[in-house]
């Protein structure tokens, strides 16, 4: 008997043995607080809510337009302090997609903890920089569907607004004004084979009068404005009845674009 | 429903209480499962013997549907066929799946459309033997069973003999067909077997549910052939060479992104064998093979195809063998053995959108040149004394992994994917006892000890749908092994006037357990069409499985027979992460404790009455199958809950000579609107691939 119990109990000890089981460790958090932003995507036209598909709208060039569809991306949102710190946007996402027609995508609650305090203000890239904007990064919808193209530059759109414009001699006609990857052509006929260099259209955006404080375990709502207008205006007038419909190709068109958008954002309630 | 519940289980008593003292066969069967009688009494852990007979007598499409009939045995399904087995919760690599004892295949296809049990057809099965836990060690690492599908072996004759077998088969509902034919025989010095098979089936629809059924892409076709051959050098020792070749065509998975356009394995194994070599050498067997897996896959039946389509081609070679030495010394039988693996992968998978008028075309690396070597040595032990029978096994395994990829991805200080090569030791061990209490009971305490290193998919995976969700998966070469540190009790007993039966509960702690968290879409995108975002796979501290399974039989000598199963595991994670996703996007996370694991399948039980008429000649069966719900689902997976069913399928075997058998039937008998828990979603919905509904069938098997 004594053997068989000792058999027993080497099945025990051998079953402790095996069930190496080891308590876990946690790791206090550190000490510092945190809050939440949130951000949500207001469109204006002349500083009123944009009315898509009507033609009511008159742009600096005196075309009269409507707009159809509003889709764009911002990219590495980064929020500044006083002190010269700062916070990028990235713990999850770095990219944002925004669709007038979606309305999922007009609120982005960002995933990142924020450390509270009082932020001076935030900048943002229009579009998506040279090294994220790569073809296949996005694969699904609605992203999928601002595809740039390769033998254009590749990547995505940084903005598509659809719609359309009476010409000169009262004609409805289509526009795309689209912005991308930009193409040099060794001669005037636009053709994919003389493209020589591609430019990179992306651009930072600083927005005026954006700070806001973040309080511990509290969620700061951060309104952003694209005055539609504004890509038509300042520093220069946009014509369509000049640039025609479609700007893909167009390289000076999307660089007016470009340049016309350093006052497109602004910053609306802040709560 | 109720109803058939309440008569089901009074026909159940009646039928207990007819039952006559008869002498008890030495075999016990179980639905589906024979289990011998020295397995009952001495092993001391759950060992299932599924013997060709019995295959024979239901009616299968593949050898994972089979396996689904064994007690806490489950299976996933994303198609027609190529159902993935599950045993006790534990699935894919965590399992070790092997033909002929030792035969590894390294399944070509990313999403498993091709696990190891889906190059092997039911008709060249000859046995399947399912251990449950990690207590085999012979054949390779184990962590949560062993799964050895044994093929039909040509064996020598006193004289010259040539024999044939013919079996014909359909189905209704998806119009399923299949021919399989072989021809055996030899002498005393050579002998062969070369069989063939064919198989077609169309799309299957569910049962009904108000009326309606819903029709599945699920059409597949399949042939395979093979040939063996033996020779006995004298008559201590004998070769055996082996090649086959199994192939797939268009073989359709609703529930992937992707269908099989074509799977192309060839097999080929050489064995040696020598037996009473000295008075302690009682056995050596040699083995060495090689398994070639090509997979094609594509999505060309799918509306995307338009505009995004996806191809991908996988190669997967696996070469290895093992020697084991069998050895007596008065009771005290022992092994010992050393085996190999070599696992080669390689694949690509090409990318083309269609959009604004252009095509855009990129290649990614699914594998690049992936390599993962094991050698492993392995001793086993058992002997009786007296009462009391002790079994051990232990082994020791090197492991080595690397790759020719070149993605690295790191953000922030954190290694997501570089260095991808590892090593590691791992050390398995088992030890079990049995006490017969008395001549008619038996108990038994088993403890082990299994480690496995990740497979090639956990390694090194690059983003493609192959979790039960529908993100794609990254695989991290980082990855530690997993262990499963396991306990089985088990209760037997045999009567020959009263059956025999058994219950078994278990208890796993897996340590390291391999678990998949999602990465944020700033760190990597997916690649796949319709996957909402990437995971990968990674160490979690600890995952548990518990649970229990009964098996009764009544004595096989009786005319009247019953057959009672059930079981049920439970598997629970301490902590999990749960990401909060609003309006499709990764807003927050919070941390769960003890979750439920996913694909966990419920309670489930199944009732099986046969008589057998004509002296065993005709045989009706009837089998009522019912499943729990399975509401212990994963909050952080986003699992949903899955409700019961019950479902009755009725079989008559009729053996007219000794040339012709027949067996016809007609399973899902009401036509009930089901699925599994463990079937997959139909992609692009949240809708859950249903079970086929009621299908008739006849087998007809002709032999010579």
């Amino acid at each position: 008997m004594n053997m068989k119990y000792a058999l027993f109990v080497s099945i025990i000890l051998g079953a402790l043995l095996f069930l190496d089981i080891s308590c876990k460790n946690d790791t206090p958090e550190a000490g510092k607080t945190t809050g939440h932003i949130s951000f949500g995507f207001i469109h204006l036209v002349d500083g009123l809510p944009l009315e898509k598909d009507i033609m009511k709208y008159i742009n600096a060039a005196v075309n009269t337009y409507e707009i159809n569809q509003v889709m764009y991306f911002i990219s590495d949102v980064t929020l500044h302090k006083s002190d010269g710190t700062t916070k990028l946007i990235s713990d999850w996402t770095d990219i944002h997609y925004v669709d007038i027609d979606i309305p999922s995508t007009l609120t982005w609650d960002v995933y990142d903890d924020i450390d509270t305090g009082v932020y001076d203000s935030i900048s943002f890239v229009f579009g998506i920089t040279k090294e994220k904007n790569q073809s296949f990064r996005f694969v699904n919808p609605p992203e999928v569907n601002m595809m740039w193209p390769d033998i254009l530059g590749g990547g995505y759109h940084y903005m598509m607004i659809n719609g359309s414009w009476k010409d000169n001699e009262n004609v409805i006609k289509s526009y795309a004004f689209h912005m991308g990857i930009g193409q040099l052509y060794k001669s005037n006929v636009i053709e994919v084979d003389s493209i020589y260099a591609f430019v990179q259209n992306y651009f930072s955006v600083k927005l005026p009068s954006s700070a806001f404080s973040v309080e511990e375990n509290k969620t700061r709502n951060i309104e952003i404005i694209m005055n539609i207008d504004s890509w038509f205006k300042t520093p220069h007038i946009y014509d369509h009845t000049y640039w025609g419909g479609a700007i893909m190709q167009n390289q000076p068109a999307m660089q007016m674009a470009k340049e016309n958008g350093f006052d497109v954002f602004t910053v609306g309630k802040i709560e | 429903m109720k109803k058939k519940i309440y008569l089901f289980i009074s026909c159940f008593l009646l039928l207990v209480a007819g039952i006559r003292a008869q002498h008890l066969s030495d075999t016990i069967v179980l639905e589906g499962v024979e289990i011998t009688d020295t397995l009952i009494k001495r092993i001391p852990f759950v060992s299932s013997q599924v013997s060709k007979e019995l295959m024979q007598s239901v009616q299968t499409r593949d050898v994972g549907d089979y396996l689904r009939s064994i007690p806490n045995v489950a299976g996933i399904r994303k198609g027609g066929g190529a159902i993935d087995p599950v045993v006790r919760g534990f699935k894919f690599s965590q399992l070790n799946v092997v033909m002929d004892g030792g035969m590894k295949i390294e399944n070509g296809c990313p999403n498993r459309m091709d696990p190891v049990s889906a190059h092997v057809e039911v008709e060249e099965l000859s046995q399947i033997n399912v251990v449950k836990g990690p207590f085999l060690l012979n054949y390779g690492p184990a962590l949560g069973g062993v799964i050895n599908l044994q093929t039909e072996d040509p064996h020598p004759y006193a004289k010259f003999e040539i024999h044939g077998n013919a079996m014909f088969g359909y189905e209704t509902n998806w119009d399923g067909a299949k021919e399989y034919f072989s021809l055996y025989g030899g002498n005393s010095k050579v002998y062969f077997r070369a069989s063939g098979g064919y198989r077609k089936y169309g799309n299957y629809s569910s049962g009904k549910a108000d009326g309606e059924t819903t029709t599945y892409n699920t059409s597949f076709t399949k042939y395979n052939y093979g040939v063996k051959a033996g020779w006995t050098i004298n008559a201590k020792q004998s070769i055996l060479a082996a090649y086959s070749e199994s192939h797939g065509r268009d073989v359709l998975f609703p529930a992937l992104t992707m269908d099989e356009k074509s799977d192309d394995t060839r097999m080929m194994s050489l064995d040696y064998s020598a037996k009473n070599i000295t008075e302690v050498i009682k056995t050596l067997d040699v083995k060495v093979y090689r398994t070639n897996v090509n997979h094609l896959m594509d999505n060309s039946k799918r509306e995307t195809w338009q505009a995004k389509q996806m191809v991908a081609d996988v190669d997967a070679i696996n070469t290895g063998g093992k020697a084991i030495l069998g050895m007596k010394v008065k009771n005290h039988n022992l092994s010992a053995g050393l085996d190999f693996e070599n696992i080669y992968k390689d694949g690509v998978r090409t990318m083309t959108m269609l959009m604004m008028g252009t095509t855009s075309t990129k290649r990614f690396n699914l594998w690049n040149k992936a390599l993962i070597q094991n050698a492993g040595l392995f001793a086993g032990y058992n002997a009786a004394y007296g009462k009391y029978t002790v079994e051990a096994a232990v082994r020791l395994d090197l492991n080595k992994a690397d790759s020719e990829d070149t993605l690295i991805l790191i953000k922030n200080g954190i290694e997501y994917f570089n260095n991808p090569a590892s090593q590691f030791i791992n050390f398995s061990g088992n030890m079990g006892l049995t006490r017969e209490i008395t001549e008619k009971l038996s108990v038994s305490l088993a403890v082990a000890r299994g480690t496995r290193s990740p497979n090639m998919l956990e390694r090194y995976i690059k983003l493609l749908s192959v979790g039960y969700d529908s993100y794609d998966y990254l695989g991290n070469p980082q990855l530690k092994p997993e262990t499963n540190n396991e306990v089985d009790l088990t209760l037997k007993y045999s009567d020959e006037k009263l059956g025999s039966m058994y219950v078994n509960g278990f208890y796993s702690y897996v340590k390291d357990y391999i678990s998949a968290i999602m990465l944020p879409s700033s760190v990597i995108m997916p690649a796949t069409i319709g996957a909402p975002g990437v995971k990968q796979f990674v160490n979690v501290d600890n995952a548990t499985f518990t649970g229990f399974e009964l098996g009764y039989t009544s004595p096989q000598a009786y005319k009247l027979g019953v057959n009672v199963i059930a079981a049920i595991t439970y598997g629970r994670i301490p902590e999990v992460t749960k990401y909060i996703i609003t309006a499709g996007q990764v807003t927050g996370d919070i941390i769960i404790k003890n979750d439920a694991l996913p694909e966990i399948p419920p309670f489930e039980t199944t009732l099986s009455v046969n008589y057998r008429f004509l002296h065993g000649k005709l045989v009706p069966k009837f089998s009522y199958r019912l499943v729990a719900a399975q509401n212990h689902v994963s909050e952080a997976f986003y699992e949903p809950e899955t409700p019961g069913f019950s479902i009755l399928n009725f079989s008559v075997a009729y053996k007219m000579n000794k040339n012709i058998d027949i067996n016809a039937g007609v399973n899902n008998i009401f036509d009930v609107s089901y699925y599994e828990h463990l079937n997959r979603k139909i992609i692009g919905s949240t809708e859950k691939l249903y079970e086929p509904g009621r299908v008739f069938f006849v087998n007809l098997n002709l032999s010579i």
